[in-house]
């Protein structure tokens, strides 16, 4: 069997100090993430935070006519489930695993215990939290104001960000349901950013190509986001 | 003064001790349509908790009007980025209805929410609210008729300052709204000719909440309700 990826990988577990990290990493429980696979649905109470690995998860907000639209990604930078330390009783999105690895888990329990320590934990939680909140503020305006152009470029550097590659397993249907648009919009797009030698798309995987004129091409939402979450996940905050 | 501190619901439930510690050096101040009371990427110098004014947190991007993405009232404060340990919000403060706030300056704030356990989960639990609030405004933007919107607006509007008059231009409700001015006056016509509002320059009175809370989009019931169950 091959090693799981370190708890490190993920920059909340790597931003504690050693001490703590000794103390936490024997209560994570690795665990595998498909694709599709729902981490908790709109509405419910959660048991678990995930620190996602190398996988992305999506929270989508579900609209009571069951239609559903992408606020925030999670991956590597972030952790899943901020509602259990936020003090909400339940969740106001449904988290989907949008791109298959795994991620360590921790459960509520634990947590609570981790936070009665007055470790640096819950502190970079909420610096994460922070980052979250741009990114959902800086969502609700690109849904409104870009063009699908420019929104597919900002949906694919922020997911390829959370996976520190530059290869993206995923459907045009899984695009399109994340932006909330038509499939037939996204495969216009993306033929246009291959035809300009941006990315290549073969038979569900993206390969970006030119990672410079794909920001170039992205909308101003993506560097905002980017900046604002490096900023509060600094080592050095 | 102290009873108009009150108010402000997140003030008017905190445990007197709480509130001990966070009054000194902290006062009620005039807010007048159009201040910036918080600037996106700047250092946050204070903590305002609206009386009776409505403040819009906008996202300001290049060439567009900047777009509302909540609207913060004596429900609510402004400063949630002081609880979760950053110090400064990438959203902007702008008065939208003049008034009172409660303001407190930033470094007692943090001092106080570091010190009172059951400030910061009361406090952390706000934030929370906030995010809500986010996440719903990124889908109902997106799905979400003009007409719908527009009535979960002045409903929410009408909430946070207690008033069923609202002092507003087109122009105004079109940016918060994010849509040309053309498409606010129709559809306010149309709320009009329905008989929930009364519009006439610059000012729209809420004729009837009942109906206004049917042609909005579920999104106002839903806030309204998890405010409830969290803030209560």
């Amino acid at each position: 069997m091959v090693n799981p990826p370190a708890p490190e990988r993920n920059q909340i577990l790597k931003a504690l100090p050693r001490a703590e990290r000794e103390h936490l990493f024997p209560h994570l429980k690795h665990v595998e993430m498909p694709f599709g696979m729902v981490l908790y649905e709109s509405g419910a109470v959660l048991r678990h935070l995930y620190f996602p690995v190398d996988s992305i998860v999506s929270l989508l907000y579900v609209l009571n006519s069951g239609a559903s639209a992408e606020i925030a990604v999670v991956g590597n930078e972030g952790a899943v489930g901020v509602s259990l330390f936020m003090g909400g009783k339940t969740t106001p999105s449904r988290a989907v695993v949008q791109s298959a690895g795994s991620a360590y888990r921790l459960s509520g329990t634990r947590l609570k215990q981790e936070f009665d320590r007055h470790g640096q934990l819950l502190n970079v939680l909420l610096r994460y939290t922070q980052s979250l909140i741009t990114q959902m503020a800086q969502t609700a305006v690109c849904n409104r104001h870009h063009g699908l152009d420019q929104q597919l470029c900002r949906w694919l550097l922020l997911s390829l960000d959370r996976l520190d590659s530059n290869e993206l397993r995923v459907t045009q249907e899984l695009i399109a349901s994340m932006i909330g648009v038509r499939r037939e919009g996204v495969t216009e797009a993306a033929g246009r950013l291959q035809k300009l030698g941006v990315i290549r798309y073969s038979r569900g995987k993206i390969t970006v190509l030119d990672r410079a004129r794909l920001e170039a091409l992205s909308c101003e939402c993506y560097s905002v986001v980017k900046a604002e979450t490096d900023r509060l996940m600094a080592p050095h905050f | 003064m102290r009873a108009e501190l009150a108010k402000n619901l997140l003030l008017g439930r905190l445990g007197t001790s709480d509130l001990h510690s966070l009054l000194p050096g902290s006062g009620p101040v005039t807010l007048h349509a159009g201040d910036k009371i918080m600037v996106a990427g700047q250092k946050l110098a204070h903590v305002h908790f609206p009386i009776d004014c409505a403040i819009s947190l906008l996202v300001e991007t290049g060439d567009r009007p900047p777009l509302e993405i909540g609207l913060v009232g004596r429900e609510g404060m402004l400063g949630v980025p002081l609880i979760l340990g950053a110090r400064q919000s990438s959203e902007s403060g702008v008065v939208q209805a003049p008034g009172l706030a409660w303001r407190i300056e930033a470094a007692r704030f943090i001092r106080c929410v570091h010190a009172s356990e059951p400030l910061r989960r009361r406090m952390q639990r706000y934030a929370h609210v906030h995010m809500t609030q986010l996440t719903e405004a990124a889908a109902c933007k997106h799905f979400h008729t003009l007409a719908e919107r527009l009535a979960r607006w002045l409903l929410m509007s009408a909430d946070r300052l207690q008033s069923s008059e609202l002092a507003l231009t087109h122009e105004y409700l079109s940016h918060m709204l994010g849509v040309r001015r053309a498409g606010t006056t129709l559809a306010a016509r149309g709320l009009q000719e329905r008989g929930l509002i009364d519009y006439s320059r610059g000012h729209i009175a809420l004729l009837d909440r009942g109906g206004l809370e049917s042609a909005s989009c579920p999104c106002y019931a839903r806030e309204k309700q998890q405010y409830e169950s969290l803030m209560r």
